[in-house]
C-alpha cells in the first residue's frame, strides 16, 4: 500500500491514533512538506509534538511540518458566512441556535464541510509533494463522518451542495489522494473493531486504500512447557502469561488483518518508563519506511 | 474496613469520563457489585461492547431492561441480603426514549404525528450532540422513581467535556423552544411580540440558507418549533427534576479515567469543571491499572532452568518499565486534584472481561491509593 496525499488516522479509542499521527507526520517531514491536522477535540498530537494550538491557525513544529486544528463548528460557520449576508449578525448569535437548527435538519452538515475542506487543503500539499496527516476521531465518529457524502447528495439532489458532495466522493475513493490507516492494539476489542472498519470503508464508502499500524506489537517470550514450569510462581506466571496474551494478540492481528487484505506496519511496544519525541520520531522513521517498503 | 465503594445510602451512581477508558466496563463492574452485595440494582449502559453484553448475559437486539443472572456469582444468599437482591441491565436508546417522550407528553394524537413525521425530528437523534444525554438522564428519572430499586447506576456517552452531559438538556431546551421563530411565520404573532434577537438572527440564516441550497429549512424548522409548543413545559419540568437529583446528596458521582499521561490533563479539566458546577466528584477511579510487581529475588532462588530465570527477569523489567510510566501519570495526577478528590484504581485484568465473575473482581480490587 502507498501512502496517499492525505492519511486519515483512525481506531478504537486508547490504540494511539494520536500517537501514530504524530509520529507519522514526524517521519514523513524528514523528506517532504507535511501538515498534520488535527481533528481531536483534546489535540493529543499536537500536544505530542510540542505544538499550542490556539483557533484555526497553523502552527509550525518544525521547519518541514506545520500543525492545526480542525474544527466542525468553524467550517459551518465559515459556511454559513460565506452564503449568508451576516455583517449585521453577531457571531455569537449565529452560534446560537441556528446551528442546532442546520445540523439537526442537515445531519453531517459540519462534517460534510470538514471533508471539503480536506480535499481542498489536499490538493494544496500534493501541489508541492507534501503529505497531509490527519488525526481523526475513533472509528465510529470516524465512519459517520466519512459517510457524510452520500447523505449530502440524498437531501440536495440539485445545486452547489450537491456538486460539492460528488467531489467529496470521489476523492475519498481515489487511492492517490486518500487512504486510510487503522491504529490497532494486541487486544481482542481493537482488532475486531479494526476488521469491521476496514470492511465498512471498502463496502460502504468505496475506500480502497487502507493500510493498518499494530501498535504495540510484542513478540512471543515464553512456550508451553516455560509456563507450565512456573505453576509454583503464581506473580510470575501472571506476569507471563500478560506477555504471551500480548504476543498471542499480536499473532492475531497481523494474521486477521492480513486475511482481510490489510497491510499492516507494525510497531514494537516501547517498554520504557516515558515515552518522548525521541521515541516519537524512531516510531515515525519504522513508519515511513514500513510504508514506503509496500509501494 | 470499608469498601471504597460502600453504598452508604446513596441511591444513584454516576460514572462520567472520556471515551476509551473502559467507563462502561467498570459501570457494570460496580453494578454486579452492589448487586452482589445484596441490592436491587438497574444498571444502564451507553454503547457496549459485545463482550461486556455476553459476560452479562444480554441479548443485544434488546434495549429494554432485561434481567442479569446473578446465580453464577452468588452462589447462596448474600448474608446481609434482602430477598430482593437483583441486576437488570438496559442499553440506552436514544431514538427510542425520545419516540416514548413525544408520545407521553404529545397534547394530542395529530400533535404527536407531526413531530414524529418531522425531518428535523427524525434527525434529531443522531444529528445533534446532546440528545443522547438527554436521553440518558430521561431514562435515569425513569429507573429512579422505581422505589424497590436500591441503586440506579448509569453510564454516559463519552464525552470531550465533562459538562456536556449536564449542559445537554438545556442546548435541547434551548432548541426546543424557539417559541419566537415560529411566530415569525404569521404577522399576527410578530405583533404580539417578544421575539428574541437569537430567533431573528436564525431567520435570517435559515431563509438565506434556503435560497442558496433550494432546500426548506426554515419550513421544516418552523412546523417543527410550532408541533412542540405544547409540549416545552414536561420536557423543561423533566430536566429540572434530573439536574436536581444529579446534585442531590445521595447521587455519586465517579469520574473514571486511564492511567495515561496523554489524558492527565483531561482528567484534571474534568474534575475542576465539574466542581464548579456543584457536582463534586466523589470518587476518580483509575481504569485498567496493572497488578504489582513482583520480586526480582523470587527469580533467583526458584528452582527453574538459567535461560527460563533469563527471561523471567526480562520480562519483569520490561513490565516494570511500563509500571514506572503508569505510576508517574498517577503520582501527576494526584498532585494536579484537589486533596478531597479520593482516587481508586481498577485493575487490569490482562484481557477483556469474560463473564460476571471476571466484572465482579475488578471491582473487588478496586483499591483506593
Amino acid at each position: 500500500m502507498k501512502l496517499a496525499r492525505l492519511v486519515f488516522v483512525t481506531g478504537k479509542g486508547g490504540t494511539g491514533k494520536s500517537t501514530v499521527s504524530a509520529a507519522l507526520a514526524l517521519g514523513l517531514a524528514r523528506g517532504c512538506d507535511v501538515t498534520l491536522a488535527d481533528l481531536d477535540q483534546k489535540l493529543s498530537a499536537a500536544r505530542l509534538l510540542g505544538v499550542q494550538l490556539n483557533g484555526g491557525e497553523p502552527v509550525r513544529a518544525s521547519s518541514r511540518l506545520q500543525v492545526m486544528a480542525l474544527d466542525p463548528r468553524l467550517e459551518l460557520e465559515a459556511f454559513l458566512e460565506r452564503i449568508v449576508p451576516i455583517k449585521a449578525i453577531s457571531r455569537r448569535m449565529l452560534r446560537s441556535r441556528t446551528f442546532g437548527y442546520v445540523s439537526a435538519a442537515l445531519p453531517g452538515l459540519e462534517a460534510f464541510l470538514m471533508l471539503e475542506r480536506l480535499r481542498l487543503m489536499t490538493g494544496e500539499s500534493a501541489g508541492h509533494g507534501g503529505y497531509l496527516v490527519v488525526d481523526a476521531p475513533a472509528s465510529g465518529n470516524a465512519l459517520e463522518m466519512l459517510s457524510v457524502a452520500r447523505g449530502v447528495k440524498g437531501i440536495a439532489p440539485l445545486g452547489t451542495l450537491n456538486r460539492l458532495a460528488s467531489e467529496v466522493e470521489s476523492f475519498l475513493g481515489d487511492p492517490a489522494r486518500f487512504c486510510v490507516l487503522l491504529t490497532v492494539t494486541p487486544e481482542e476489542m481493537a482488532i475486531r473493531e479494526a476488521i469491521e472498519t476496514a470492511k465498512l470503508l471498502r463496502a460502504r464508502l468505496g475506500i480502497s486504500s487502507i493500510g493498518a499500524v499494530l501498535n504495540g506489537a510484542v513478540p512471543p517470550l515464553f512456550d508451553a512447557a516455560e509456563l507450565a514450569a512456573l505453576s509454583a510462581m503464581e506473580e510470575h506466571a501472571r506476569l507471563a502469561l500478560r506477555r504471551n496474551a500480548l504476543a498471542e494478540h499480536t499473532v492475531g492481528a497481523r494474521e486477521q488483518l492480513a486475511a482481510g487484505g490489510v497491510r499492516v506496519v507494525e510497531l514494537p511496544m516501547l517498554f520504557r518508563p516515558a515515552l518522548g519525541k525521541a521515541e516519537l520520531r524512531s516510531l515515525g522513521l519504522r513508519l515511513a519506511e514500513g510504508f514506503a517498503r509496500h509501494t | 474496613m470499608k469498601h471504597p465503594l460502600d453504598l452508604d445510602g446513596r441511591r444513584l451512581m454516576i460514572c462520567l469520563g472520556p471515551g476509551g477508558v473502559g467507563k462502561t466496563t467498570l459501570c457494570a463492574a460496580l453494578s454486579v457489585y452492589a448487586a452482589a452485595a445484596g441490592n436491587a440494582v438497574d444498571v444502564m449502559t451507553v454503547d457496549p461492547a459485545p463482550r461486556l453484553l455476553d459476560a452479562l448475559g444480554l441479548d443485544p437486539a434488546r434495549a429494554d431492561l432485561q434481567e442479569v443472572p446473578l446465580d453464577r456469582v452468588v452462589p447462596e444468599t448474600p448474608a446481609r441480603g434482602r430477598a430482593n437482591a437483583r441486576l437488570r441491565a438496559l442499553r440506552l436508546d436514544p431514538k427510542h426514549t425520545f419516540d416514548t417522550l413525544v408520545r407521553r407528553h404529545a397534547p394530542s394524537a395529530s400533535a404527536r404525528d407531526a413531530i414524529l413525521d418531522n425531518r428535523i425530528y427524525q434527525n434529531l437523534s443522531s444529528a445533534l450532540s446532546g440528545v443522547g444525554e438527554y436521553m440518558a438522564m430521561e431514562k435515569l428519572l425513569d429507573l429512579v422513581a422505581e422505589r424497590t430499586t436500591d441503586l440506579v447506576v448509569i453510564d454516559t456517552p463519552p464525552a470531550a467535556q465533562a459538562l456536556d452531559f449536564l449542559d445537554a438538556p438545556r442546548r435541547l431546551l434551548d432548541l426546543l423552544n424557539s417559541r419566537a421563530l415560529s411566530l415569525l411565520a404569521s404577522p399576527r404573532g410578530l405583533m404580539r411580540g417578544g421575539l428574541r434577537m437569537f430567533d431573528m438572527a436564525a431567520r435570517a440564516v435559515l431563509s438565506a440558507f434556503d435560497r442558496v441550497t433550494g432546500l426548506h429549512l426554515l419550513a421544516d424548522v418552523q412546523s417543527f418549533v410550532t408541533s412542540f409548543e405544547g409540549m416545552y413545559a414536561g420536557f423543561a419540568e423533566r430536566a429540572e427534576i434530573a439536574g436536581q437529583l444529579l446534585r442531590a446528596p445521595e447521587t455519586m458521582v465517579v469520574l473514571v479515567t486511564a492511567p495515561e499521561s496523554e489524558r492527565l490533563e483531561q482528567t484534571r479539566e474534568f474534575a475542576r469543571a465539574l466542581a464548579e458546577s456543584g457536582l463534586g466528584v466523589d470518587a476518580l477511579v483509575v481504569n485498567r491499572v496493572m497488578p504489582r510487581m513482583p520480586k526480582a529475588a523470587e527469580i533467583e532462588s526458584a528452582r527453574i532452568p538459567a535461560a527460563l530465570k533469563r527471561k523471567l527477569a526480562r520480562n519483569l523489567k520490561d513490565f516494570s518499565a511500563l509500571k514506572a510510566r503508569e505510576e508517574r501519570a498517577l503520582a501527576k495526577l494526584k498532585t494536579d486534584l484537589p486533596a478531597d478528590v479520593r482516587i481508586m484504581v481498577a485493575p487490569d485484568l490482562g484481557r477483556e472481561p469474560r463473564s460476571l465473575a471476571d466484572l465482579l473482581e475488578i471491582a473487588r480490587r478496586l483499591e483506593t491509593r
